[in-house]
């Protein structure tokens, strides 16, 4: 006698000797393959209502009997992510779990830096601070220029082209070379002065 | 009785209670191994075996630690494990899920009343012993249930779920072509999940602990 499958989970089982109508077979078959993937660890998210009531009570009968494990790799991830979860600390943005150390770590690197930058500018400020009084800050840079030969150095060129009367404004190509003369022979001074190199 | 060597569980309950200690004060790392030990008899004795489901008893087992290191200054030492602790906990989460899920309250209920029976957590001092009793009466519990099916049913549950052979194993051992073999277990599974669970409409589950 065919049997109608219409209450899986509430209706009667009909015995094991008797012929299944189509739709049950189907089911039975959907079944099958449920418990297959779930066998071989690959259950799918999405199910029926019924078929996963069912397949609750053979995990239950798998588990009891020692045939479900939670494999080592994720205890160490559930345990990560608990502990996670208790301080507060956000999730990595993906793959392996971050020790709960190193999450704790994190909360405290934005102080930390903070704190390093104030310090360091509070030091720099009393830096500042102490050697602005004794006057030798600016020693350095007027001692160094001293030392360098004027050719050296920029200068103003009044030296060489004097005031220009009226009648010569127009000779200022001869005023250039007259400068480009005397910085010629800076230069050259200066390259002689490094024995020809640059 | 001083003077004698300590045994492994008399050391592991110290070592326990000294990071339990530690945790009360404020290093929640210390926790840390106290969970990676009883990680895996939660998930196996109490969780699975409640949910049925591999992915909701990942959740419940995560939320069931994350809770424990919450909440561990509550917990007062007794000269016990953490165990019983850490399972009440876990069979309150599971409970919490059911009742959101009444399609599987029977089930559920049948499980969480009858365990809490029969191991009394303040009974035992070793976690070990404690899950391995529980797992005797989970098992107990399915193997009363399976005697209550039909032999073929309950033969087709040991092949493909006790025992993990392939459908085609199973249907040769039955005599039967495969797809009579996946109606056999089908209605199997049915006829069990429906005796598992008849007994849960006559008693509440207790509820206890504050968590």
């Amino acid at each position: 006698m065919a049997t109608q499958d219409d209450d899986t989970l509430t209706g009667s089982v009909p015995d094991p000797d008797t012929e299944p109508a189509p739709a049950e077979l189907a089911h039975a078959r959907r079944f099958a393959e449920l418990v297959d993937k779930t066998l071989s660890g690959r259950t799918p998210p999405a199910m029926s209502a019924d078929d996963r009531a069912l397949l609750e009570a053979a995990t239950v009968i798998r588990a009891t009997h020692g045939s479900v494990e939670l494999a080592p790799s994720k205890q160490r991830q559930v345990v990560e992510d608990a502990l996670r979860q208790a301080i507060g600390a956000p999730a990595p943005s993906r793959g392996a779990a971050v020790p709960i150390a190193r999450a704790r770590a994190r909360r405290w690197v934005p102080w930390i830096v903070a704190g390093t930058s104030t310090l360091v500018a509070a030091a720099a400020v009393a830096m500042l601070w102490l050697r602005g009084p004794a006057g030798t800050g600016h020693a350095g840079p007027v001692a160094r220029r001293a030392e360098v030969p004027p050719e050296w150095t920029s200068r103003p060129a009044d030296s060489l082209v004097g005031p220009i009367a009226r009648d010569h404004a127009g000779d200022a190509s001869a005023r250039i070379d007259a400068i480009f003369a005397d910085r010629l022979d800076g230069f050259r001074a200066r390259r002689l002065a490094r024995g020809g190199k640059p | 009785m001083a003077s004698e060597p300590a045994t492994t569980v008399e050391l592991e309950l110290e070592q326990e209670q000294r990071l339990v200690e530690e945790a009360q004060q404020g290093n929640l790392d210390a926790m840390r191994p106290i969970l990676e030990r009883y990680a895996g008899p939660l998930y196996g004795t109490v969780i699975l075996p409640r949910l049925g489901d591999a992915a909701s008893a990942e959740e419940v087992l995560r939320d069931t630690l994350a809770t424990a290191v919450e909440k561990i200054r509550r917990f007062t030492w007794q000269g016990k494990s953490i165990y019983p602790w850490l399972r009440q906990i876990a069979i309150n989460k599971v409970y919490d899920v059911h009742r959101q899920s009444k399609r599987s309250r029977r089930l559920a209920d049948a499980m969480v009343h009858e365990i809490d029976v029969e191991t009394d957590p303040a009974s035992h001092a070793d976690a070990q012993l404690i899950a391995d009793q529980e797992r005797r009466a989970h098992r107990e519990r399915i193997d009363e249930t399976l005697q209550q099916l039909q032999d073929r049913y309950r033969t087709a549950i040991e092949l493909r779920l006790v025992q993990e052979l392939p459908r085609e194993d199973c249907a040769r051992r039955l005599g039967v072509t495969i797809g009579t073999f996946d109606v056999l277990l089908f209605r199997a599974v049915r006829a069990f999940r429906k005796h598992f669970g008849e007994h849960a409409e006559r008693a509440e589950p207790p509820r206890t602990g504050d968590t």
